[in-house]
């Protein structure tokens, strides 16, 4: 049985969410954005487990979509006060700071230095002081652009 | 209408763009430590990159089958998908956080799409009320001012986007396999049919839409409650433990880590 165009394009959308998640969780650095990252992933496999629950016809997908947001609640809480005790040890939200609980023949992360973030200037509107004449260009005056 | 406007070319060879420049804007988006005309070019390329594979998507899957059939349904998930490309590509954690309260916006709006109104509310409910508000008390709690270094690089852009975009493309394609009829000989054998007794492997299959109105039908709810507090019930128990276990747990790290630091007073205290 050929399933639905709306299911496939659950199961879709499921899995660029689910991919999406994956490559958040390889490559960011930052704890709370890998966290952020697996709930991602959580968000797909719902899409997915709804879409083969509406194409089946049961109840099946609903019923484990629940679970999961009870996992996923019991796993941010849990998780979340292991990353504020990872902070309070190293003071940073570096999932790096970690690294020497890697394999041995793992490389070490290294950290090159990053270029300065270029602050913008703010920029006031340049505005003059009133009671002030503001200075004539008395070149400009005689010069005539059009005649 | 856009698989109409590209007849020449093939499924695959759209599946291969769209997995290729969703890797490429990927890795242009994935931070790197740049700074300044440089970093921004690299995100307008890779936001770019990111709206042709999302294009390319959308006429793949036109194709394989049948995305675009519902407005409602590709608005949504639109917004689902962007919302998640900028959480995980937003260099700011507390905006990423943002972005993923809008992808689950979008991931509601999916989930009503297909059927479940129990479970597009309740996505809202517990995550974007509880959990989301949780990540956004630690990160004022933790986070350093400013944009942390870490947040500014990654572990391996171009593998993770290398990674990401090859299973989405592994994905994708099984998924379109799924429209390809399978012989007679292998059908599997329809539950509904099954039930009944009915034999007849072709002529006793239920439509989908028949199925499918069984779930949109009244009283959705309740028949939901009805499933899980029957079928599931010890399974709803044993998350209800879990839940309890996980409060305790997370209660008692937090207490024995403060008292064992000596730094704050001890959590546990006479209690008259």
């Amino acid at each position: 049985m050929t399933p639905s165009p709306l299911v496939l394009d659950g199961l879709v959308v499921g899995a660029i969410l689910f991919a999406l998640g994956l490559v958040g969780i390889l490559a960011r650095r930052n704890l709370i954005v890998m966290f952020l990252c697996a709930e991602l992933m959580l968000q797909g496999i719902s899409v997915s487990l709804v879409s083969w629950s509406r194409h089946h016809g049961d109840w099946g997908g609903h019923v484990l979509v629940i679970f999961v947001l009870a996992v996923a609640a019991c796993e941010a809480a849990v998780a979340l006060v292991f990353v504020l005790q990872a902070f309070a040890r190293t003071g940073r939200l570096d999932s790096a700071a970690w690294q020497s609980l890697r394999e041995s023949n793992l490389p070490r992360t290294i950290d090159h230095e990053l270029p300065a973030i270029d602050t913008m200037p703010l920029r006031f509107p340049k505005l003059f002081p009133a009671g002030v004449e503001p200075p004539v260009d008395q070149d400009a005056l005689l010069e005539r652009e059009h005649v | 209408m856009i698989a109409s406007v590209l007849p020449a070319i093939s499924p695959g060879t759209l599946l291969a763009a769209a997995v290729t420049s969703t890797a490429a804007s990927l890795w242009l988006l994935l931070p790197r430590g740049q700074i300044g005309a440089a970093e921004r070019r690299s995100r307008w390329l890779g936001g770019l990159l990111g709206l042709a594979a999302l294009g390319c998507f959308i006429a793949t899957g036109h194709r394989l089958g049948g995305l675009g059939e519902e407005t409602v349904f590709l608005i949504v998930s639109l917004v689902a998908v962007i919302s998640g490309a900028a959480t995980v590509v937003t260099r700011s954690p507390v905006y990423s956080a943002i972005w993923f309260a809008m992808a689950l916006a979008g991931v509601a709006g999916v989930l009503l799409v297909l059927g479940a109104q129990f479970l597009g509310v309740a996505t809202i409910v517990v995550y974007a009320g509880a959990i989301l508000v949780m990540f956004l008390f630690v990160l004022m709690l933790a986070a350093p001012a400013g944009l942390a270094p870490y947040d500014r690089v990654s572990n391996e852009p171009l593998l993770s986007a290398v990674a990401g975009a090859v299973l989405l493309g592994i994905l994708s394609l099984s998924i379109g396999r799924l429209t390809a009829e399978p012989p007679l000989c292998c059908r599997m054998p329809s539950k509904a049919a099954a039930i009944t007794g009915d034999a007849a492997p072709a002529t006793g299959l239920p439509a989908v839409a028949d199925m499918s109105v069984d779930l949109l039908a009244e009283n959705h709810v309740a028949r939901l409650g009805g499933e899980l507090f029957g079928r599931h019930l010890i399974a709803v128990e044993v998350a209800g433990v879990l839940l309890l276990v996980a409060l305790v747990g997370s209660i008692a790290i937090v207490s024995r880590a403060a008292s064992a630091d000596g730094t704050v007073a001890p959590a546990r205290r006479a209690v008259p």
